[in-house]
């Protein structure tokens, strides 16, 4: 089975999570913990960074669905980018581009935190 | 046969009697002739009973006790007769050595004769008692040896005789009598060599070799007496002189034997404790090993281990000490003779110390002195009477799986003996206790799989048993689950005589839970479909139900049509759910119908019911749509190459012509080629409906 690991990056007060490999079911629970420490840490600001991620599975989109409202309620967001046209492909079909923001620079994506009216 | 060998025993009986008569028979007056005759009869009668020697059993081999028994009654019992009897037996003697004229009466004849016969039985038998001990842990020559000693007792027998005849009858005395001295030598020779045969002695335990040595010290005196006394007043000479000789050298073979191995039992007796130490180690061990291979109920092995530990090192108090295989916690499992009150009052903590030397060094912790010594004192914490002590680390491939404690009241309990054989024993034990936990493990796995084969059957259930008829339609469909339950759907709605809805669903994640997403799924599209609701209603419907009861995580990805027979359209929408394939039956291209809509359970309402596009499309001869889950598209070969979605299209394309049945197989056929063994990750399902 393939290999995941997430890196993170604190970046002008977003954090960066960088995810590697192959997210499914399997791997979904260390994104998931990646994502509860962020919460109890109170960052809200996240992005993700799917540059290095070479499949995801449906439990792996779950997993954004799971924390985004608590991150929402709390004036944060999840912000993705970076995404290779596979990635895109699957999130795309989900309908996912309505419900996140999704842009192909990271830092479209931080920019975005601070001048949403750019969207 | 059995008959007959008993019969056998009647023959040297008979030969016996036939002595006895002519020796009470005769006249004072001995003629060689009848002096030849008695002693022919004797020797006959003796030889042909030697099989009586050969012929006793034991009840066991290893039962050296009851032969041992019999022989010390015996010659109690003999003795005892001989002293009883010893007055006139000695006068009878006395008679036949003084007088020329040797004229005795009846009476004391018949004493005469019952007293050789007796005689003659109880050396027969002990012989025979002896003969079995002498063959115990027999060599090759073992029984040679013996047989000779027999052969040399008939002889010396028989060349005493000349001795007792006339002078008119033995030329030269002298030489007979160099004959019979060598004879008794080689005699005395196999005598000595089959005494030292007492291994016997070696099987015995400590408690039969006191038993044997209180008997010894009874029985080769008595024994060494009678010997004695019995060529003193023997009478049987008058007789017959060569059964006299044989009884006479045969007690003494007895006596030297019996004294041999009663000072061979005093050699052993200081080390037989150790001895039989030795022995139930080994024996414990072997219990283990027995417990080893046979004992998987976990219970009852710890149970057996702390006994056998105990056992091993004869001590009073043995516990358990392993660590759970999930949260790694240390546990007291299993103890022998500890209080209630004690086993509550154990704890990890209370021992720490002592659990981290045995960790480190992984060596045998021995401690005579409980009190004395700051590792281990800690015990007395929780169980106060311990003064010895030894801990052995239980280790399988360095992994320290658990401890194992033997434990006496009193102060220097143990030695260094107990602390290697504890530790040979915990290697054995280490290696039960994992064993038995492999195969709890695996009873447990192959429990869950059993329930998960349970959960496959009942979710096939879930899906439709055969296909629905529809007039210009056909249909197929196909879903393999890649683990036992998934998250994969499709059902059919009969709405009228004209109208079918078709649904295809995906529930996210895998395994048991997306299992039980899609019964739900099922049971609140079934009900919806008999509101005859257009796809897009229907969806958003579905949807405002689902995103209550889903877990946020989870969503579906549906796509719900209706197929019209009369004006042979279909009508669908999509929530999120892999494009549907369509095939025009008159050109060679693969369309993918993709309208708008996002996952079912993603949005509580709004944005979702805005997502939505309806589309509607006009099935025409020939026409194909194939409707599918991303298990298709996502299956990956050895090389992690995607099966993706412009390979299920040239599939497609290859067979668009085909009954929906072929297309069905040719498409399954190509995508697990395409794996070439390999599992797939993901559930296959996919639907075909093909316009006739």
């Amino acid at each position: 089975m393939d290999a995941f690991s997430i890196s993170r990056v604190n970046k002008n007060g977003c954090s960066i999570l960088y995810l590697n490999g192959f997210l499914d079911a399997h791997t979904a629970p260390e994104l998931e913990n990646e994502l509860e420490k962020l919460i109890a840490e109170e960052r809200f600001n996240i992005i993700v960074n799917f540059k290095d991620l070479t499949y995801i599975s449906s439990a792996g989109l779950g997993v954004f669905m799971g924390y985004i409202e608590n991150i929402r309620d709390n004036q944060g967001d999840i912000k993705m980018c970076s995404m290779s046209p596979k990635i895109f492909r699957v999130f795309d079909l989900l309908g996912f581009p309505t419900l996140y923001d999704i842009v192909q620079e990271e830092d479209r994506a931080i920019e975005l935190f601070y001048k949403p009216e750019q969207k | 046969m059995k008959y007959l060998s008993q019969l056998s025993l009647l023959l040297p009986l008979a030969f016996f009697l036939g002595a006895a008569i002519q020796y009470m028979g005769q006249s004072s007056d001995y003629t060689i002739a009848s002096m030849i005759i008695r002693d022919g009869f004797i020797l006959i009668s003796l030889i042909l009973s030697l099989p009586l020697i050969y012929k006793q059993k034991w009840t066991s081999d290893r039962n050296v006790l009851r032969g041992l028994r019999h022989l010390f009654f015996l010659v109690l019992i003999t003795s005892a007769i001989l002293f009883l009897s010893e007055n006139r037996l000695a006068s009878l003697r006395e008679q036949f050595f003084d007088s020329d004229f040797f004229r005795i009466n009846l009476g004391d004849n018949v004493l005469v004769v019952s007293w050789a016969f007796f005689a003659i039985v109880f050396i027969l038998i002990a012989l025979g008692t002896l003969r079995n001990l002498i063959y115990i842990k027999r060599k090759k020559s073992t029984a040679a040896i013996f047989t000779w000693l027999m052969i040399f007792l008939l002889l010396y027998s028989l060349t005493s005789l000349p001795e007792y005849y006339p002078d008119s009858v033995i030329h030269d005395a002298a030489l007979f009598k160099y004959i019979n001295y060598v004879v008794l030598f080689i005699l005395i020779n196999f005598s000595v060599i089959n005494s030292f045969r007492v291994g016997w002695i070696n099987y015995l335990n400590k408690k039969q070799k006191i038993a044997c040595f209180w008997g010894g010290l009874i029985l080769v005196p008595v024994q060494g007496l009678f010997v004695v006394q019995f060529r003193e007043i023997n009478p049987i000479v008058s007789f017959s002189p060569l059964l006299e000789r044989f009884i006479e050298m045969g007690m003494v073979f007895i006596t030297v034997y019996l004294s041999i191995s009663f000072l061979a039992l005093l050699a052993h007796l200081p080390t037989a404790k150790l001895y039989d130490r030795k022995m139930q180690q080994i024996q414990s061990l072997h219990d283990l090993s027995r417990a080893l291979s046979s004992e998987f109920n976990w219970t009852k092995l710890v149970r057996t281990i702390v006994k056998l530990a105990s056992e091993v090192t004869q001590a009073e108090y043995a516990w358990l000490e392993l660590y759970n295989h999930r949260d790694g916690a240390l546990s007291l499992i299993s103890s022998k003779q500890l209080l209630e009150f004690e086993r509550q009052n154990w704890q990890a903590e209370r021992i720490g110390p002592l659990i981290e030397w045995l960790k480190r060094t992984k060596e045998t912790m021995i401690c005579n002195q409980v009190n004395k010594n700051d590792l281990v004192k800690n015990i007395q914490t929780w169980k106060k009477d311990v003064g010895s002590l030894i801990a052995v680390p239980m280790i399988t491939s360095d992994r320290v799986v658990g401890f194992l404690y033997v434990g006496k009241r009193f102060e220097f309990g143990f030695e260094q003996d107990d602390a290697e054989m504890l530790r040979a024993f915990s290697d054995q034990a280490t290696i039960a206790v994992e064993n038995a936990r492999l195969v709890e493990e695996s009873i447990v796995k192959e429990r869950l799989e059993q329930e998960l084969k349970i959960a496959h059957e009942a979710q096939m259930k879930l899906l439709p048993k055969k296909m629905p008829v529809i007039e210009g339609i056909e249909l197929d469909a196909v879903c393999v689950t890649a683990n036992e339950v998934g998250g994969d759907y499709y059902d059919f709605f009969k709405l009228d005589d004209a109208k079918l809805g078709i649904v295809i669903g995906d529930v996210s994640g895998k395994g048991p839970s997306a299992a039980f997403y899609m019964a739900e799924v099922k049971g609140i599209m079934e009900a919806l479909a008999k509101e005859v609701l257009s796809p897009e209603q229907m969806l958003v419907a579905a949807n405002e139900i689902l995103y209550k009861n889903f877990d946020r995580k989870t969503f579906i990805s549906l796509i719900y049509g209706i197929i019209d027979a009369k004006n042979r359209s279909f009508t669908f929408c999509r929530a999120g759910h892999c494009p549907i394939f369509f095939v025009h039956g008159e050109k060679d291209i693969c369309q993918r119908l993709e309208p708008k809509g996002l996952g079912v359970g993603l949005d509580p309402g709004p944005i979702f019911a805005k997502s939505l596009q309806q589309e509607r499309i006009k099935l025409k001869r020939g026409d194909t749509l194939l409707l599918y889950t991303d298990g298709v598209t996502d299956a990956r070969n050895r090389d992690g190459d995607e099966f993706g979605e412009k390979g299920l299209e040239t599939a497609l394309l290859a067979v668009k012509d085909q009954v929906s049945i072929e297309i069905k197989k040719h498409i399954i056929h190509t995508i697990y080629s395409f794996f070439d063994g390999q599992n797939a990750y993901d559930d296959l399902t996919f639907v075909i409906i093909k316009a006739l």
